[in-house]
């Protein structure tokens, strides 16, 4: 009885002297029961903790001999040795480790980057591939560790791709470096197709990585679709309002302006799109309502649609702005809408894309003046956007 | 006994014999090729990374704990609650304090740099090394190899930085304990200088534990399998 007390009080007192930092404390705990390992490893953790790696040294070796088979212990050893600039020692604390857990990943991911610390490469990628492959979520830090030491190359980090998996989260690796090419050879090395949450989060991450043209691929699902087009340019089918899945119509979620389909005007086809500005405020014009189109560099295009207005009084009138997908520097737009009212019409502009454009982005907007504060009543339709490539054609820069 | 009967266990013994030689063959052909990770790395030099009581870091955007590996031009980012510390070998370290982000490079000529992008980072170089503080607007400062040294800076974006010894000092930089309570003290009053009411803390619990019975306890926490 008195020696399992004495044994609960020296870990409780181990336990404080780890919250508290205390020398005393962990001296005391040891005093107390000095065959515990528990004891002699919060010794060692408050003396890491203040510098004194030395002593924790010790601790951590009294603490393995006493409870050798536990891999932890080692790792804390091995982490310990280390720091003392010990490596070899270390290396020893970690092989302990992966000895009496050999299956786990966290023994094997120490002793992995231990060893490319050393300089031992192929050993330690050997470790960490072992260690990604018991625990899948260590498989993107492989991949960076390996890209990194590779110095980029795609192709020695494919060696360590075992499964899909793996290559699913070099797929995504490589897009958020904006290796869009690369990326997209990974997924068709798949084995399995990409589902469509992948395929997804794949397509926002090549956009993130101003990959335009390479996220597209992923994106479409009809390969007969191809840029440069303007998808449902004319409303004819339903749009999901605030669902950005990269490309196709996205309408920013606001109050106003009311947007809606509209079955009961349309230039052609079924339905057009109805903007109604029923309060009069209107505020961000630019985030409306906006598609990204993947286009060529320096080419010439022309964007055409048909537009109807009803009552529309505003001192700023709305346009079509065309803005580069990358640096958002404004490349085009139409003139101002007819206000207050007009019939169907169509309307067109051309614009060119710059050397480094890969798409563009097309955006409702207003024209541009000092009308501040600058409110807006009345409807306007929209309908049967098209883009063509006139760079043959028209070669005006 | 007839020859036929006499010699019918040898020919099952054989054939069992070949049966087996058989399978090893086929074991041997169904042996997934070993997979070399031979990669061409160029030797270079490779960080150690320490994080204050473990918690992980983003480092390139992903977590990371103590032991992970820093290569040069790795993106470093610390959360509200975490501290870091790099350790370059020969080079020397670099302290990080909570909310901070930076781009750390280093190359075989000794030279090391953080690139701040915001918050706390305190640079220590070892002698023959060089440390660099930066912005992405410029370096803010060297020591000197000749002697090492360290630099300390503080940079919030839209502000104009702050460097010098200091600066950082309230930040919590780094993965180390810099101010312990109760380090080596005695004399805080009560069981081993502890103060008063931990004393009063430890006793009320120790005698808890001390009607406790007492459990075994584990000795491999990882167990066989995972």
């Amino acid at each position: 009885m008195q020696a399992a007390a004495r044994f609960g009080f020296a870990r409780l007192l181990g336990k404080y002297a780890v919250v508290s930092n205390s020398i005393p404390a962990a001296d005391q705990a040891v005093n107390l029961a000095p065959a515990d390992a528990e004891v002699h490893r919060a010794r060692a953790r408050v003396l890491n903790r203040l510098q004194m790696t030395g002593e924790a040294r010790k601790s951590f070796e009294i603490a393995t001999s006493l409870r050798y088979r536990d891999d932890l212990l080692w790792l804390e050893l091995g982490s310990t040795r280390e720091e003392l600039s010990d490596r070899t020692a270390a290396l020893a604390a970690f092989d302990q480790a992966v000895r009496w857990a050999p299956y786990y990943a966290h023994p094997l991911w120490q002793r992995g980057n231990l060893k490319l610390r050393m300089g031992q490469y192929e050993d330690g990628l050997a470790d960490l591939r072992g260690a990604a492959a018991s625990k899948n979520s260590l498989v993107p830090n492989l991949i960076d560790l390996a890209w990194g030491l590779s110095r980029g190359d795609v192709k020695s980090v494919e060696q360590l791709i075992n499964n899909d998996h793996d290559r699913l989260a070099f797929a995504q690796f490589l897009a958020r470096k904006g290796k869009g090419e690369e990326s997209l050879q990974q997924t068709r090395l798949l084995v399995s197709p990409l589902s469509t949450q992948n395929r997804l989060e794949l397509v926002q991450q090549l956009i993130a990585a101003k990959a335009f043209a390479p996220a597209f691929e992923p994106w479409r699902t009809d390969q007969t679709v191809k840029p440069p087009v303007i998808l449902n340019g004319g409303f004819e089918q339903p749009i999901s309002a605030w669902v950005d899945t990269g490309f196709g119509w996205y309408i920013f979620p606001k109050p106003e302006p009311k947007i809606v389909r509209d079955e009961s005007a349309k230039l052609s086809g079924a339905a057009s799109l109805l903007i109604g500005f029923l309060s009069g405020e209107w505020r961000a014009p630019s985030e409306t309502i906006v598609q990204m189109i993947v286009v060529e560099p320096e080419k010439r295009y022309r964007i055409s649609f048909g537009v109807r207005t009803k009552a529309l009084v505003t001192g700023g009138p709305p346009v079509v702005v065309v803005k580069d997908a990358g640096d958002n520097q404004r490349l085009g737009e139409s003139e101002a809408f007819k206000t207050p009212s007009s019939d169907w019409q169509t309307m067109s502009f051309e614009f060119s894309t710059k050397p480094a454009t890969q798409a563009i982005v097309l955006e409702f907007a207003r024209v541009a003046n000092d009308c501040t504060p600058c409110p807006i009543f009345g409807e306007l339709w929209l309908d049967d956007f098209v883009i063509e490539d006139v760079t043959t054609v028209n070669s005006q820069r | 006994m007839n020859l036929k009967r006499r010699n019918g266990p040898r020919a099952i013994a054989a054939l069992l014999l070949l049966f087996s030689i058989a399978q090893i063959g086929l074991q041997v052909g169904l042996a997934e090729p070993t997979v070399t990770t031979a990669i061409p790395i160029t030797p270079q030099a490779v960080g150690r990374l320490t994080t204050r009581n473990n918690q992980p870091i983003q480092v390139n955007g992903l977590s990371a704990t103590t032991g992970a590996s820093i290569l040069s031009g790795a993106t470093i980012e610390t959360g509200a609650d975490q501290s870091a510390t790099i350790n370059l070998g020969p080079l020397g370290t670099v302290d990080i304090a909570p909310n901070t982000k930076l781009v750390l490079t280093f190359d075989d000529q000794r030279n090391f740099k953080a690139t701040v992008a915001f918050g706390c980072v305190k640079v220590n170089a070892r002698t023959n090394a060089t440390g660099e503080i930066a912005t992405d607007q410029g370096s803010l400062g060297k020591t000197d190899p000749a002697t090492g040294g360290q630099l300390e800076m503080r940079f919030q974006p839209g502000s104009t930085p702050a460097v010098g010894q200091g600066v950082c000092a309230d930040a919590g930089a780094g993965a180390v304990v810099t101010d312990p309570a109760g380090a080596g003290a005695a004399g805080g009053g009560g069981l081993f200088g502890l103060g008063v009411p931990a004393t009063v803390a430890i006793i009320g619990a120790g005698t808890a534990v001390a009607l406790t019975p007492v459990f075994a306890f584990q000795d491999n926490p990882s167990g066989p399998n995972p």
